[in-house]
């Protein structure tokens, strides 16, 4: 018995089984972009611009004659990485503050639960868009204005499940026996918290790569020639009736993707049997 | 949105008459749709005199003393004919008679004695700045006493700016003239405004003075004329194919090809007043060097980028100046044209010496630049391209995008930004003082350019120009100079595409003057 | 129970200085220059002293901030500088539009979602609650307006059921309507699907069965019933989405709301329009989790005795 039993039995459904095989074919396309992309992502051909899919183009070309093929899979690259450097970012961001939020209680927590649960219920896009109009474009800006859009969320299950763990026995006798605060928080009751803010974390990663994409509609995150699926869309979306191939397929990326990192993440839950810690969400 | 409500009643109450006399048909067949460009969306009041921004429902509601065809030749409107004293301190203007505003006030002499003043103190004072004062000779006849010559005054006067408004209504609405409601002379009536989304117009039935560039000299064919915003070019296309509009005021070029296989679909193209180029900051490193300066302004291929990112249309920008301007006519040795050889010649003199990553390189330096851009498809288009060019000769240039507000924020801020992709859209020499003249570095003479002998050139031609002859005369020897330091690179020249349903509209085929105006429209006709 | 209404009621009063005093921060602290978008090339810095001085941006900070709270508690939220209008009358325009399209999308995602989650759930585990879970799950999987431009190449320009843009008919609302209402179904779907199967193995469920009540009519009127418990949750908890949220949509298909007001005045800086849209939102935010809590104390007997 590992903490990867769950894993395994989560592998092993059919729904899972799936999922993961796509999750890490994508992840792979991440890590090894160059030796599997037909071309460079950045090489213009303007005469060969708005080819149609083919034998030498497989998803054809974009606006500016590059390989829209492997545009998407060193844009897997972006994306994945934007989403998941921001939900990391959120997420440990989210267990610091509301461990302490549902540890210390009293004035901190209502607080931190007050801002929480108002920015909680603002759409994640206009926090993003409002913190990059502060903080700046460029890819770095884009993660933290992702990562601050999930706070909330991370916060909130984080302080709930420190909420439920605090009264059971053993943290009182822990505290009798005269351990620190910060000993009882990061030792007993944030291991117990772990699984389900990061199961939650996982399944928001598929979120964040809406998110980027929303982003890049509006012109903001990675800054060009670098291809994500977000600024793809972008541009193609001057395209669609010239060359609707250049939005069509970052989208079916961003789907195909999206979709396997919830039904992982369902059979995730399922195995683990954690459905109803993830409930105060 | 009391006054929406109202106009909705009004036109309900209008259907249900029309219907009773069997008219609702006619009345149907005679409205059109127009979209206005995507630049133009949220385009905020219909004031001419205190507007910073207008749309080109501008010109129908309201009528310009003289207006210009697209030969550049200047027509009466409200004026019938004018003239200035030789010294340019003096012009006299007679006034069409006949004419009445919207709400029925007479249009006369006087109304131009209170119209000029309106300007002081507003964000268009420019335009009237060299008129000192108004006198009434007759009823229909005024003067201007100019304050200095200004060889402008007629361009100016022809501008949308240079609307004139109905006096009585525009003292009375105070701050919500244009917002609520405006009131001109022109062909079609303010209806209802809706900021963001649209703008709905009726026929001027008693309109009996339009200019001689109109064939139509009654009222406009159009009853019912709702300009709509649109931001996203895409959906305003595909509402023109869709049937949903009947016509769109500007078409992104690469749009072209599509359009062209829709049978329903007509598209025209007008010269425009627009000019891609990249300002290069001379202050800061490497660009201190004017021979790296040439480099970048001979890297960029302008005909690559006319012809596979516009599909050739539109032209090669090798000054700072559209072509249609007389002070674009300089010298050809110092036009600014791709020319490769040229740039690595350059580099190398300089002592860049090419890397092994394709980037040059001088005492362990790379010469890695800065390259902003604004937001937008055509920006980002043209600014990936240019970091191609770029980097052919060994420049390797790195992309920001920022949204239009913030990059000129962040000029004020800073003043190490190196290169960036911008427009400007202007028909006047005097865009070279706006963005060279030493009085505004940082912003907007973002090339950060302070030369004394410029600067002298630059006060001869702003003020020290009698006649137009002069004017353009001193703007080009100034615009020369500009061309000579390489404090820019030019790129492309737009064309102003439209596109019409032409089952839907007939447009006549030849467009008077610089854009789609109320010259023109008085003259479409609902099929 | 209405006294403690009245508790919740003026503990909103603190939160609503912090978020005012938050939402003031934020805007000023986003670079950029509204003046800056007003003046016309050749305008010389006197003009643009004086336009500052005019909307009160020459003075200190603070006394902005006090000026404009004062005035937004009189329900004066100012005057726009870029739209020259006041931002209530903005509000008000844009608000009739962002609702509608809200509310008939919310509707549309919890009709759907609640349907699809109670047949997912009374058929749990069978091909038929996987088939549903993964079919509601695509729309919330592709951003809206990848989802939205292609509805549109489909519905208007294909098949031409219905316009393309705009807001000037009832079935311009359609599209944006599917296209946010897919993005919703997949969330109450899960919500409802999850919380009907845990009814159903509380004890009542169990005794209705144990009397003979017949299946459908448990599953449909008690255990339907006290799953909407969470629905409702949810979904009071979300009104920012309803009424900011459609942002993407509203652009893709030219609709006015108050989301594309909000980002296209913040583009151009137009600093009392984001701060009055931002406050009116953060209202809306609050008044939605109080009405939230009622309906929740309304439906449930357990939170009810709580309160009291």
């Amino acid at each position: 018995m590992t903490a990867f039993a769950p894993i395994r039995t989560a592998i092993w459904s059919p729904r899972g089984g799936v999922s993961a095989a796509v999750l890490v074919l994508v992840v792979a396309c991440a890590l090894f972009a160059p030796l599997i992309a037909p071309y460079a992502y950045d090489i213009q051909n303007l005469p060969g611009a708005n080819t149609e899919p083919g034998a030498a183009h497989w998803m054809g070309t974009d606006e500016f004659g590059r390989d829209l093929m492997s545009r998407i899979i060193y844009g897997a690259r972006t994306s994945l990485s934007v989403a998941v450097t921001a939900i990391s970012i959120s997420v440990a961001a989210g267990l610091t503050l509301g461990a302490m939020a549902g540890y210390f209680g009293g004035w901190f927590d209502r607080a931190v639960t007050a801002v929480v649960d108002l920015t909680w219920s603002f759409p994640e896009i206009l926090i993003a868009l409002i913190l990059i109009a502060i903080i700046g474009p460029g890819l770095e800006s884009t993660m933290v204005a992702i990562s601050i859009a999930y706070l909330a969320q991370f916060t909130r299950l984080t302080r709930a499940q420190i909420m439920a763990l605090k009264n059971e026995t053993y943290v009182e006798a822990t505290t009798n026996l005269g351990a620190g605060h910060f000993h009882i928080i990061f030792r007993h009751l944030l291991p117990n918290a772990l699984t389900p803010v990061i199961v939650a974390g996982m399944l928001a990663t598929g979120d964040a790569i809406i998110l980027e994409a929303t982003l890049g509609f509006f012109g903001l995150g990675a800054q060009p020639p670098t291809p994500s699926w977000g600024a793809m869309m972008s541009s193609g979306t001057a395209q669609i009736f010239i060359a609707p191939w250049i939005i069509i397929f970052p989208g079916l990326a961003i789907a195909i993707t999206v979709i396997s990192i919830n039904l992982f993440g369902d059979a995730l839950i399922e195995a683990l049997d954690i459905r109803n810690r993830l409930r105060s969400v | 949105m009391r006054y929406i409500s109202k106009t909705r009643l009004f036109a309900s109450s209008m259907l249900v008459s029309a219907g009773v006399f069997g008219l609702a048909i006619v009345a149907n067949a005679q409205e059109a749709t127009f979209v206005v460009s995507a630049q133009n969306v949220g385009t905020p009041s219909y004031n001419p005199i205190n507007g910073t921004q207008l749309n080109d429902a501008i010109t129908l509601i309201f009528d310009r003393m003289v207006i210009q065809d697209a030969d550049q030749t200047f027509h009466g409107q409200l004026a019938t004919e004018w003239e200035s004293t030789a010294d340019g301190m003096s012009w006299t203007f007679k006034l069409r008679e006949g004419v009445t505003f919207h709400d029925g006030e007479p249009f006369n002499a006087e109304t131009i004695v209170w119209w000029i003043p309106q300007f002081a103190e507003t964000e268009n004072a420019f335009m009237t700045a060299a008129i000192e004062s108004v006198e009434v000779i007759d009823d229909l006849t005024v003067r201007f006493v100019m304050a200095n010559p200004d060889p402008n005054l007629l361009s100016n006067m022809s501008s949308g700016f240079m609307s004139i408004p109905s006096p009585k209504a525009f003292d009375a609405l105070g701050d919500d003239f244009g917002v609520t409601s405006a009131v001109g002379s022109g062909p079609f009536k303010l209806e209802s405004f809706t900021v963001g989304q649209e703008t709905v117009l009726s026929a001027n039935e008693d309109y009996a003075w339009a200019s001689d560039l109109s064939e139509n000299q009654g009222a406009p064919h159009i009853k019912t004329l709702t300009f709509r915003e649109i931001s996203e070019d895409s959906t305003a296309f595909l509402e023109l194919s869709t049937g949903g509009v009947d016509l769109l005021y500007s078409v992104p070029t690469d749009f072209l090809p599509r359009l062209e296989g829709e049978a329903s679909v007509q598209v025209g193209t007008m010269p425009g007043t627009g000019l891609f180029y990249i300002p290069i900051n001379t202050t800061v490193e490497p660009f201190t060097d004017i021979k790296v300066r040439e480099a970048t302004a001979f890297a960029i291929n302008q005909k690559e980028i006319l012809d596979n990112l516009y599909g050739g249309v539109g032209s090669v920008a090798n000054t700072f100046l559209i072509d249609s301007l007389l002070a674009a006519n300089v010298d050809p040795a110092l036009k600014i044209s791709y020319d490769p050889d040229r740039s690595t010649a350059a580099l190398e003199e300089a002592g860049w010496v090419m890397g092994s990553d394709g980037v040059r390189e001088k005492d362990g330096t790379k010469l890695q630049v800065a390259l902003w851009t604004q937001n937008g498809t055509e920006f980002k288009r043209v600014t990936e391209v240019v970091q191609a060019q770029l980097k052919a000769v060994g420049i390797g240039a790195d992309i920001t995008v920022f949204d239009s507000a913030t990059i000129n924020d962040q000029y004020r801020k800073g003043t190490d930004h190196q290169l960036a992709v911008r427009s400007y859209s202007w028909a006047n020499a005097d865009i070279i003082d706006w963005f060279f003249s030493g009085q505004r570095l940082g912003y907007p003479n973002v090339s950060m350019w302070n030369d004394p002998k410029a600067d002298e050139m630059n006060l001869a031609a702003m003020s020290g120009s009698r006649t137009w002859e002069e004017r353009v005369a001193n703007f080009t020897t100034y615009h020369e100079y500009v061309l000579s330091q390489y404090v820019f690179a030019p790129i492309y020249q737009p064309v102003q595409i439209y596109a019409y349903d032409k089952e839907a509209i007939f447009v006549p085929e030849a467009i008077r003057g610089t854009r789609l105006q109320s010259q023109t429209v008085v003259d479409i006709t609902v099929n | 129970m209405i006294s403690f209404f009245i508790k919740r009621l003026l503990l909103l009063i603190p939160v609503f200085l912090a978020v005012s005093l938050v939402i003031f921060m934020i805007v000023h602290l986003v670079p950029g220059d509204p003046i800056d978008n007003l003046v016309q090339i050749n305008s010389s810095p006197e003009q643009k002293a004086a336009l500052a001085a005019k909307y009160g941006l020459d003075k200190p900070l603070y006394q902005q901030y006090t000026i404009w709270l004062g005035n937004a508690l009189t329900g004066d939220l100012g005057d726009a500088i870029i739209l020259r209008r006041p931002v209530a009358d903005l509000i008000a325009q844009n608000l009739p539009h962002s609702l509608s399209l809200g509310a008939l999308a919310l509707l549309f995602s919890t009709v759907v979602g609640i349907t699809a989650g109670a047949l997912a759930a009374i058929y749990k585990d069978s091909w038929i609650d996987r088939v549903t879970m993964t079919l509601i799950l695509l729309g919330s999987t592709v951003p809206g307006f990848w989802l939205g431009l292609l509805l549109i190449m489909l519905f208007a320009v294909q098949l031409g059921w219905f316009p393309v843009s705009g807001a000037r008919s009832w079935d311009a609302l359609v599209l944006p309507v599917l296209t946010i209402g897919l993005g919703g179904v997949a969330l109450v779907a899960r919500v409802t699907r999850v919380a009907m199967i845990e009814t159903a193995r509380k004890d009542f469920v169990m005794m209705l069965h144990a009397k003979g009540v017949p299946p459908w009519r448990i599953e449909l009127r008690h255990v339907l019933r006290h799953a909407l418990l969470p629905v409702v949750t949810i979904l009071s908890l979300r009104i920012g989405w309803i009424l900011g949220g459609a942002v993407t949509v509203e652009f893709v298909f030219a609709r006015p709301g108050l989301g594309s007001l909000l980002i296209t005045s913040l583009n151009q800086r137009d600093y009392p329009v984001v701060q009055g849209a931002l406050l009116m939102l953060a209202v809306a935010v609050m008044l939605g989790t109080l009405l939230g809590d009622i309906v929740q104390a309304a439906m449930d007997p357990r939170v009810r005795e709580r309160i009291k």
